[in-house]
């Protein structure tokens, strides 16, 4: 049982558009830069079923968090599911799943990102009794990203 | 994103594991020893120690011993630091849509 983080964004362009942007090495960067001095972005992309794409991102050499997401679903213009491992920077690492859906909606496009599998969340919905401060912290939080589409 | 305090990640690590959840989910009910604990999992003795060592570490759970056995009980660690984690990486995940949005209209503008 996994909760999720779930955000939206109308953007406009074609669906088409949209999901090539985010498959090609301009996209990936723009997705992982930050208006930062210094910020490093190194990203690969082997775009197939069973693909990898690797992300390296951080201020500087010695603070990068290393991104792996593996193609599980390419259904261009529609859909991208990918599996991901966040390799933190104490080395230890984080498995997820993003998941992107890019609808066409009036002349735009609505992209929406739904992230998976934080065991915090798992533990917070299966173990609703005890530790009540902290799942109440935890339910504050999953539920401000659940509460508004972000439309431009 | 700067949220990686070393009890954070053994925080992460402690909950990662499906047999230590339910070793919470059972402690959330009252307190067990560690006999009692172990019977449902089907777990050696030795195997529930382990995962109740690690759990106590972060403090998710605290044990004493009562006569001969040791008795478990959930401990007094809020996760308050794994909320503000998921809130930081759920504000990066936010700004990271809206940069690609930004991207790609202004790739769009400039095409058309």
């Amino acid at each position: 049982m996994t909760h999720e983080l779930r955000f939206e964004r109308l953007i406009d362009a074609t669906p088409e558009a949209v999901f090539d942007s985010f498959t090609d090495p301009g996209g990936q960067a723009a997705f992982y830069e930050v208006d930062e001095p210094g910020w490093i972005v190194r990203s690969e992309c082997d775009l197939r079923i069973g693909g990898v794409w690797t992300v390296e991102f951080g201020p500087s050499e010695a603070e990068l968090t290393r991104h792996r997401h593996v193609f599980e679903i390419i259904d261009r213009p529609r859909r991208l599911l990918l599996s991901s491992t966040e390799t933190r920077l104490d080395g230890s690492n984080l498995d997820t799943e993003l998941e992107f859906v890019f609808e066409e909606q009036g002349g735009e496009t609505l992209v929406t990102m739904v992230h998976r599998g934080f065991p915090t969340a798992e533990l917070r919905d299966e173990h609703r009794v005890g530790l009540p401060n902290a799942f109440a912290q935890l339910a504050r939080v999953v539920s401000a990203g659940l509460q508004r589409p972000k439309a431009k | 994103m700067q949220h990686h305090g070393a009890t954070l990640d053994r925080t992460f690590f402690a909950l990662s594991d499906p047999t230590r959840r339910s070793i919470l989910e059972r402690l959330a009910g009252g307190p067990a020893t560690i006999g009692e604990l172990a019977a449902p999992f089907g777990l050696t003795l030795n195997g529930v120690k382990k995962h109740v060592g690690i759990l106590e570490e972060v403090d998710l759970v605290k044990t004493a011993k009562v006569g001969r056995s040791r008795e478990c009980q959930l401990g007094p660690a809020e996760l308050v630091d794994v909320a503000r984690w998921i809130d930081s990486y759920r504000h990066a995940l936010e700004r990271r849509l809206e940069r690609f949005g930004a991207y790609v209209e202004a790739r769009t503008a400039r095409d058309r």
